[in-house]
């Protein structure tokens, strides 16, 4: 069985150095070199799954596989899903995300070299496949190891000797320009006896950062998931601001509460056009073919609007309008002390965020177990809103009380979460397929045809919705089990109980 | 999987360059290979820079699977893989005794070791004292190399009647002329003489007398490896060809 290490740029001249006994290693013929430049997507899913992935003239090089470098002559990166078939595209097709773009990371040198492990007497007792790949940034080097049959003694002695070459994480991540150093999730430390201001302070200015990192993605149009992370962010931002009362002053907090909303607000159509347009292939499934032309010709309408869309948001992101504001936002949270202090301000991160995790929690209590099949659709709707703002405080503390007891929490609550998104996200729908109805032009054979099709998508729609809704009850007595309950008690009501 | 035997009831023939070039023909086929050498002096193993077995001698060696399976090398060629010599051959009459009566054993302890072969070559040693029926019998092919001279005539023709007497079949038998000299009148008349008398037995392949086939020994390297377009190469390949037509 072949297996691959990868190491920092100097782990090729350390095999050379190498000695097992009286065999060394040695190269087998000549050094390719080959101009050329590092894929990825920007979330890096191929270096987290330590592979690199490398477009040179020859085609497709994916590095790092434990049966060693794999390449594939006539494929460009792009979504898997439009690639060549071929064995870097399967190799790919587990390991990247269908929403996710391959784009260039950084021009690179990909230079690969044969060696062996050879004996006294020549014989090959090891092949080592040799793969440098080194940026403007760093360089990584990548060996595999394969062994010859009957030589696993060698084998053993050479991956002893291997072993110890540099970290894998750090060198891939070297190879990255900062830009393209991009976490989705990056841990924010807040720390139990940290005062409330400076918290919320760290956590905005961490998802605005986040967020702002999304913004180049979005002008480039590489993949949906820009704009995606982008308004996750800054939700999250607004919901620092909304939810942790008290640690800024009203007047700062409504200002910021306005900014910020301000600055999602040209988000909106695009996303809206995203979501459509990603479920393109549902909508078609939902419809009995003879009603499919009519979505198609929908479809390509919305196409047409999302690229407008698409140029609006992106003149508007490269705006000086925009930069400026962005950077007096950042500047507003650079440090704790920028906006003046509320009432909560000096209060400990961790009685601080009990209080509102535990009221928010009983809210959500409350309010679920009323509803019943009667129920008015926005109880419904404002249920699930509660949970998400649950959800938001939960994941922002979970540092402090320990991500691994918050968790099965918050997979609780997500089981929730999950029925009330599909109720929801199927109201929001139909939403948006009669704003479009209402658009079309007001005669025509397409407007009949594209009409019918959205008939028929609502009807479709009214069912999942309904389903969504009929579930919640079960739902919320899923969540609301023995073990959640103390869970909740014990992580943000500690003490408080007896009282 | 099959089983191809490298034989000649006469030494220096070209039996071992014929194993090795078959052999790397083959996995350069795709075909996967197992060349096991028979001689005690590790000729095609030497070939192969394989060191032989330091169970050198040992006589209980064939009768445990295990540690037949555990010799294995693999060579330097993709899908060749080597069984080096370490045996007297008292074993190798054991061993392909035990190859005859269950090949379906063998061939299910070389699956268990990563070993599923499509073809086990077997390098013959020399002189063996009387002609080995166990070779013929547990070969599906016995390819023999032959000079074209007087005297191998003679040998070939012996081997032929020993299949008859035996009753062994006889379609096993590919010979093909090795070591063959163009510039030799009584090479082209033997060789023409052979093949109208064996018509069915000689394919129609012709090793060459050849410097490269010598210049093995100093590469330890299989001809194809360094001498790409020689015409020895040229007749190994077509050697592999009509093996695997007969296989
Ligand atoms: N086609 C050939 N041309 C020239 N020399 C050859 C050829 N085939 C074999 N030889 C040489 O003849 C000698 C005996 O060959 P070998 O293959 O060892 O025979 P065997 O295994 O039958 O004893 C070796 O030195 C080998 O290099
Ligand atoms: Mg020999």
């Amino acid at each position: 069985m072949s297996e691959t290490f990868i190491t920092d740029g100097a782990g090729g001249a350390a095999l050379r150095r190498v000695g097992v006994g009286k065999a060394r290693v040695v190269p087998r013929g000549d050094e390719e070199r080959a101009p050329a430049t590092l894929h990825d997507t920007f979330d890096g899913a191929l270096a987290a799954a330590g592979l690199l992935l490398v477009a040179a003239g020859d085609g497709l090089w994916l590095v790092g596989l434990p049966e060693g470098p794999v390449h594939q002559a006539d494929a460009e990166p792009g979504f898997v899903q439009d690639m060549n078939e071929g064995p870097v595209t399967a190799a790919l097709r587990p390991r990247v995300p269908a929403l996710r773009r391959l784009i260039p990371v950084a021009d690179a040198t990909l230079a690969r070299q044969a060696m062996a492990l050879i004996d006294d007497e020549g014989k090959t007792l090891v092949r080592v496949a040799v793969c440098a790949v080194s940026t403007g940034h760093g360089s990584a080097t990548v060996l595999t190891l394969s062994p010859l049959r009957g030589y696993d003694r060698p084998h053993a002695r050479l991956r002893a000797a291997l072993d110890p070459l540099g970290d894998p994480e750090a060198a891939l991540t070297a190879l990255r320009p900062p830009a393209m150093r991009y976490t989705a999730k990056p841990p924010v430390d807040i720390a139990a006896d940290m005062p409330a201001r400076k918290a919320a302070t760290l956590l905005a200015r961490t998802h605005l950062s986040v967020a702002r990192a999304n913004e180049r993605g979005i002008v480039a149009d590489h993949d949906t998931e820009f704009l995606h992370d982008y308004r996750v962010n800054l939700r999250k931002v607004r919901s620092v601001v909304s939810l942790f009362t008290g640690v800024w002053s009203e007047k700062d907090t409504t200002r910021l509460k306005d900014r910020f909303r301000a600055l999602m607000a040209p988000t909106g159509p695009l996303r809206d056009l995203d979501v459509h347009l990603l479920d393109r292939d549902r909508y078609m499934e939902m419809v009995p073919e003879a009603l499919r032309p009519g979505i198609v010709a929908l479809f390509d309408d919305f196409a047409k609007e999302r690229a407008a869309a698409q140029a609006a948001l992106a003149r508007h992101l490269e705006s000086d309008d925009y930069a400026r504001e962005a950077a007096a936002l950042e500047a507003l949270l650079a440090s704790a002390k920028r906006l003046k202090p509320g009432p909560a301000a000096d209060v400990p991160v961790a009685p601080f965020a009990q209080d509102l995790i535990w009221s928010r929690y009983r809210k959500v209590c409350k309010r679920a177990a009323r509803i019943d099949d009667a129920t008015p659709d926005e109880e419904v709707h404002a249920l699930r809103i509660h949970c998400k703002k649950l959800r938001y405080l939960m994941e922002f503390f979970a540092p402090v009380f320990g991500p691994s007891e918050v968790k099965p929490l918050v997979k609780a609550l997500k089981g929730l979460q999950d029925t009330l998104g599909a109720f929801n996200d199927a109201a929001v729908q139909q939403d948006a397929l009669r704003a479009v109805l209402e658009r079309l032009p007001r005669r025509g054979a397409a407007r009949i045809e594209i009409a019918t099709s959205i008939g028929a998508l609502l009807t479709v729609l009214a069912q999942r919705q309904a389903e969504g809704r009929a579930r919640v009850a079960s739902s919320f007595a899923a969540f609301d089990s023995p073990e959640t309950r103390a869970g909740f008690a014990d992580l943000f009501h500690r003490g408080k109980e007896a009282a | 999987m099959k089983i191809v035997a490298c034989y000649s009831n006469k030494g220096g023939v070209g039996k071992t360059a014929t194993s090795v070039n078959l052999a790397h023909a083959l996995a350069r086929a795709g075909r996967r290979v197992l060349l096991c050498d028979l001689d005690p002096q590790g000729a095609s193993g030497f070939y192969f820079r394989v060191k032989p077995s330091k169970k050198l001698g040992d006589d209980r060696f064939f009768t445990d699977v295990k540690r037949f399976t555990d010799a294995i090398r693999g060579s330097d060629f993709d899908g060749l893989d080597i069984l080096p010599a370490n045996m007297s051959f008292r074993d190798f009459d054991i061993f392909l005794s035990r190859m005859k009566n269950s090949r379906s054993r063998l061939k299910k302890a070389l699956k268990a070791a990563q070993g599923d072969y499509d073809v086990v070559l077997l390098d013959c040693p020399p002189n063996i004292s009387a002609l080995s029926e166990n070779v013929f019998r547990a070969s599906d092919a016995v390819v023999v190399p032959v000079i074209p001279t007087t005297l191998s005539e003679r040998t070939f023709e012996q081997l032929v009647d020993f299949f008859r007497d035996e009753k062994l079949p006889r379609k096993k038998i590919v010979a093909f002329f090795s070591m063959a000299q163009a510039t030799k009148k009584l090479h082209a008349e033997t060789a023409e003489r052979l093949r109208k008398a064996h018509p069915k037995r000689f394919v129609d392949v012709t090793v060459p007398f050849s410097t490269e086939v010598e210049k093995m020994g100093v590469h330890r390297a299989p001809v194809a490896t360094f001498a790409k377009s020689s015409p020895a190469t040229e007749a190994y390949d077509a050697l592999w060809r009509a093996v695997a037509e007969r296989l």
